[in-house]
């Protein structure tokens, strides 16, 4: 629509779409509710059209957020051994790597396992609220761009799977109980992915393309 | 640009592919939201709900202890957390914000009492080792009073708990401390059955006060009639009846205690009531002396050495302790110019209501005691200083019955009353060795023996060379010899008469050692004479100068 | 008659990676933007392959002090212990839980292995503009950018353990260095794999180089 004075487009083909994956070029097609268009050369997805996306979408990040406080809020393991309990939410499990003096392991730890997911939901709620009341949140193109990059750096399943590997470890040598955040989290990962699936990029430039 | 051939319509583009994904979409999404602020919010109710109230402990150092991990336990179970700990305005303290478990509310009292478990050890008393392993923790014991009490100040050394045991508290006084601290055990017949839990020295200086608890059952076991001693220790002692050796424990060896025990008395046998005060004796000989109620008081008088007798030496009637001395003093009679060393004992009648036939009860009654006593005394009672123990030189004073002792009576006008006394046995005896050893001093027994000696040399030589001549005269026999034989036989015989005769035997034997001596003498010159001379046997001794 | 197969490039055409819009742009140099969404717009990735490989060379650096040195030190009152990544799957082994040695194995060993040297493969197939099966590249690709992330779980464990075992006398355990060095070979392989323009893989086949695009 409007052309900014830095580029030189000549024509926007907005009826075509490049494959990401293998730069073909196709033809879009409309797609009925539930189905999801896929590159003919190489089966890469590359777009989908899933009704209410918007409504789920926020539903599922509004869970995601409850979930994500409590994770933080309450120690996810705990260990007891000869009456010495200790207890490690995540916040703790941070602190305790950057005291030790293992600084970079414990920032990598929190950007992927704490900063990220809550960016990530604080953003895509500020996207999404205002749209849900057909209203654009000021600088949502560039924050929904920054939400793209930033996903793959949200790897809370992993987190879990850790937390899980660690418990086993040291299960013959101690008492080891879970804690609620454990619950969170592993409630929050499932909601979080369902949310990233139905927030759906195409129904939200559409949205976006309407009202700018 | 002008098409060209190797444009490419849009048209002729492929279709992108499109697939229907069977996709089961949550028909109320909104669900997962509602469930999971259901979820949350519960969470945050609970958490406010079970929140417990956040109290102040003040402590001199905050050793041990770390925020946010510190709990604070009673009886090993988790009651509390230690939140932040930050030091007092004064930088003379810290104080640790605490926050409890809801179930404490109603026990945070005035009384309430906290205090650092860190591994100790002190006098006694090894503890706390466990928290070498899991980091020290914070003590508790609820209180007992009505007020409630949100700060705190914690106590520096762990208390003896005594909250919810059962059992009972006693207090004893004492002079020293005797080796005594707090958490030191209380014996019952060598039994562990409590402790002390406190001590302090009385406000006005004189003595220690304890503060003792002895568990339930064992409590009953103490009355009025019981006795504490201090037990710790080995016990020495060295008295009129000897050396004996005492200890409760080894551990009363290391680190002291306190014993008791209950002694059949007069005094009420029920279990004695909290709080209830007694004595602590230096040791179980203390104890065992006291279960008197009325003690007399007496003197008796000495004139003897009184070395050996000391202040709590045993007084005895025939082995069995009546009393004890009390204190030893001196007097000297001017007039006499005779020193005298009255002797005050305390005499326990109760001891010698034994004596008296048991049926007869102690008089309470002053004038019927005088007659009792003065009746005694007119029996023969008398008191004399005895050894105790040769080996220490102990000596002690004994009763008993001199029927030959001479007439005394008590004199009632001293106080306390002055008994009569006969001298020690032991001087009697000294005196009598005194006595003989004297006597055989006056004896001319040097002179007798010196006399005695020479008759004898005489009579030996005399006999052996009678012996001789004897055998000379085998082959010569002349009636010179047998008439100085004769005489000899003669003399004997008168001797023998002047022997049965009754004169003093004394001078009869020197005379008749004399006549020997003579004789003896004539015999031995005539042999030496016969010896030098045989011819004269048969001419006779020639007269004039040989 | 079978439909052309060409790419945007091959057109001239710039697809903007965010929000997918196809765009002409005029042959200059200068920047590139996206009209819908106002994002720079790229025919491929810039550098791709130059940085793809900066970020596959450091890791490969880093992946030898990943292995050798300890990540985590465990000092108890039995003694003092520092284990490796390999050290932790062999003592996972031989105290049973061979499952789990299986799931760290993968995890910690497998996954970053064959993460550098697939990515290795890649840009030297892109390189030397191989012809070889691009599908079976593309997924190659595809799965090294999902399962990537798999390999920050022992570094989760390690986490974990250090803020659970923290009882003084009893246990410790202590991140070491040879954690720091895994986090980064497992950043920097992202960052390798974030970096290559899988679209490169397709750019050899053969197409319609040159031609342009009408109609509307």
């Amino acid at each position: 629509m409007s052309s900014s004075p830095h580029h030189s487009t000549r024509l926007n083909f907005p009826s075509l779409i490049a494959c990401h994956d293998c730069d073909l070029l196709q033809r879009r097609v409309l797609l009925h509710a539930g189905e999801v268009a896929r590159c003919r050369r190489c089966g890469a997805a590359l777009y989908r059209n899933l009704p209410n996306s918007i409504d789920r979408a926020l539903a599922y990040t509004l869970a995601a957020l409850v979930l994500i406080l409590i994770a933080n809020a309450y120690p996810i393991v705990g260990l007891e051994v000869s009456g010495n309990r200790q207890m490690a939410s995540l916040y703790g499990t941070l602190h305790a790597l950057w005291v030790e003096g293992r600084e970079e392991v414990a920032l990598l730890v929190g950007v992927t396992t704490m900063v990220t997911p809550i960016i990530q939901i604080v953003l895509m709620l500020y996207v999404l609220i205002p749209l849900r009341l057909n209203r654009m949140a000021q600088g949502t193109i560039p924050v929904l761009r920054f939400l793209s990059t930033v996903s793959p750096w949200s790897m809370m399943e992993v987190f879990l799977l850790g937390i899980l590997v660690a418990l086993v470890k040291l299960e013959h040598l101690a008492h080891v109980e879970t804690g609620t955040a454990m619950w969170a989290f592993a409630a929050l990962i499932p909601v979080l992915i369902a949310a990233g699936r139905v927030f759906n990029p195409d129904e939200i430039w559409e949205k976006v393309r309407a009202l700018s | 640009m002008a098409p060209q051939s190797s444009d490419i319509d849009i048209d002729e583009l492929q279709e992108v592919l499109h697939e229907r994904k069977k996709r089961k979409s949550l028909p109320f999404v909104w669900i997962v939201p509602l469930v999971a602020a259901i979820i949350g919010g519960w969470l945050v109710v609970k958490g406010i709900l079970e929140k417990g109230p956040t109290i102040t402990i003040r402590f001199t150092s905050a050793e041990g202890l770390e925020a946010g991990k510190t709990k604070v336990k009673y009886k090993n179970v988790d009651v509390g957390e230690v939140k932040h700990i930050s030091v007092t305005k004064d930088l003379l303290g810290v104080v640790a914000t605490v926050e409890m478990v809801k179930a404490t509310e109603p026990y945070l009292l005035e009384d309430t009492q906290f205090w650092i478990v860190r591994p100790r050890i002190a006098g006694g008393q090894v503890s706390g080792l466990g928290t070498l392993f899991s980091g020290s923790y914070i003590g508790s014991d609820p209180g007992k009073s009505t007020t409630k009490r949100r700060d705190f100040v914690g106590l520096e050394v762990p208390p003896i708990i005594t909250t919810g045991m059962a059992g009972h508290h006693f207090v004893l006084h004492a002079e020293t401390l005797g080796s005594l601290e707090v958490g030191s055990p209380v014996f019952f017949r060598q039994e562990e059955v409590g402790s002390i839990v406190a001590h302090e020295i009385n406000k006005d200086g004189q003595g220690v006060t304890f503060r003792i608890f002895v568990n339930a059952p064992y409590d009953q076991y103490v009355n009025a009639n019981s006795q504490f001693w201090n037990a710790s220790g080995i016990d020495v002692t060295m008295d009129a009846s000897g050396i004996r050796v005492d200890t409760e424990s080894l551990v009363s060896i290391l680190i002291g205690g306190v014993a008791f025990e209950t002694f059949p008395g007069v005094g009420p046998r029920s279990s004695a009531a909290e709080a209830q005060e007694f004595t602590l004796f230096k040791n179980r000989n203390e104890a065992m002396k006291r279960p008197d109620p009325v003690s007399l008081p007496a003197v008796v008088i000495f004139d003897q050495s009184l070395r050996g007798l000391t202040v709590g030496a045993p007084v005895e009637f025939r082995g069995i302790a009546i009393g004890e001395v009390k204190a030893i003093n001196m007097e000297y009679d001017l007039p006499e110019n005779k020193p005298s060393f009255p002797v005050t004992i305390a005499i326990y009648p109760f001891r010698l209501q034994a004596l008296l036939g048991g049926h007869v009860e102690v008089a309470n009654d002053p004038e019927v005691r005088r007659v009792r006593w003065d009746g005694l005394i007119a029996r023969g009672l008398r008191a004399q200083l005895r050894t105790g123990s040769l080996l220490t030189g102990q000596i002690f004073v004994a009763f008993d019955f001199f029927p030959n002792a001479p007439a005394a009576q008590i004199d009632w006008t001293r106080n306390p009353p002055a008994l009569p006394t006969v001298p020690g046995l032991l001087e009697e005896v000294q005196q009598s060795v005194v006595n003989i050893v004297h006597k055989i001093d006056k004896m001319p027994l040097e002179k007798i023996g010196i006399d005695l000696r020479q008759s004898l040399e005489t009579l030996n030589r005399t006999l052996t060379s009678t012996d001789k001549l004897v055998k000379g005269f085998d082959s010569e026999v002349t009636p010179s010899v047998k008439a100085t034989l004769k005489d000899a036989r003669k003399t004997l015989q008168s001797a023998d008469q002047a022997l049965t005769a009754d004169s003093p035997l004394m001078y009869e034997t020197r005379d008749l050692i004399r006549e020997l001596n003579k004789t003896a003498l004539s015999l031995r010159e005539l042999t030496d004479y016969l010896d030098r001379h045989p011819e004269a046997l048969i001419r006779g001794k020639k007269r004039g100068g040989q | 008659m079978s439909r052309p197969v060409v790419t945007a490039a091959q057109l001239g055409l710039y697809s903007c990676h965010t929000c997918n819009l196809v765009t002409q742009a005029k042959r200059g140099h200068r920047e590139v933007v996206c009209p819908r969404c106002g994002h720079h717009l790229h025919m491929r990735k810039p550098d791709s392959i130059a940085r793809a490989w900066a970020f596959l060379l450091a890791g490969y650096i880093l992946y030898i002090p990943a292995n050798v040195m300890p990540i985590m030190h465990t000092s108890s009152l039995f003694g003092a212990q520092s284990d490796t990544i390999m050290s932790g799957v062999i003592y996972l082994w031989h105290s049973g839980s061979w499952h789990l040695a299986l799931i760290v194995f993968i995890a910690s060993i497998l996954v970053p292995s064959a993460k550098l040297l697939g990515m290795t493969f890649l840009l030297i197939s892109v390189q030397r503009r191989s012809l070889w099966d691009p599908l079976q590249r593309t997924r190659m690709y595809r799965i090294i950018e999902q399962v990537g992330r798999w390999s920050m779980l022992d570094i989760f464990v390690v986490a974990i353990l250090v803020a659970l075992v923290q009882l003084q006398s009893l246990a410790t355990i202590r991140a070491g260095f040879g954690a720091v060095a895994f986090g980064a070979v497992v950043v920097l392989t992202m960052f390798a794999a974030m970096e290559f323009d899988p679209k490169l893989i397709w750019d050899p086949q053969g197409g319609r180089n040159g031609s342009s695009i009408v109609g509307h």
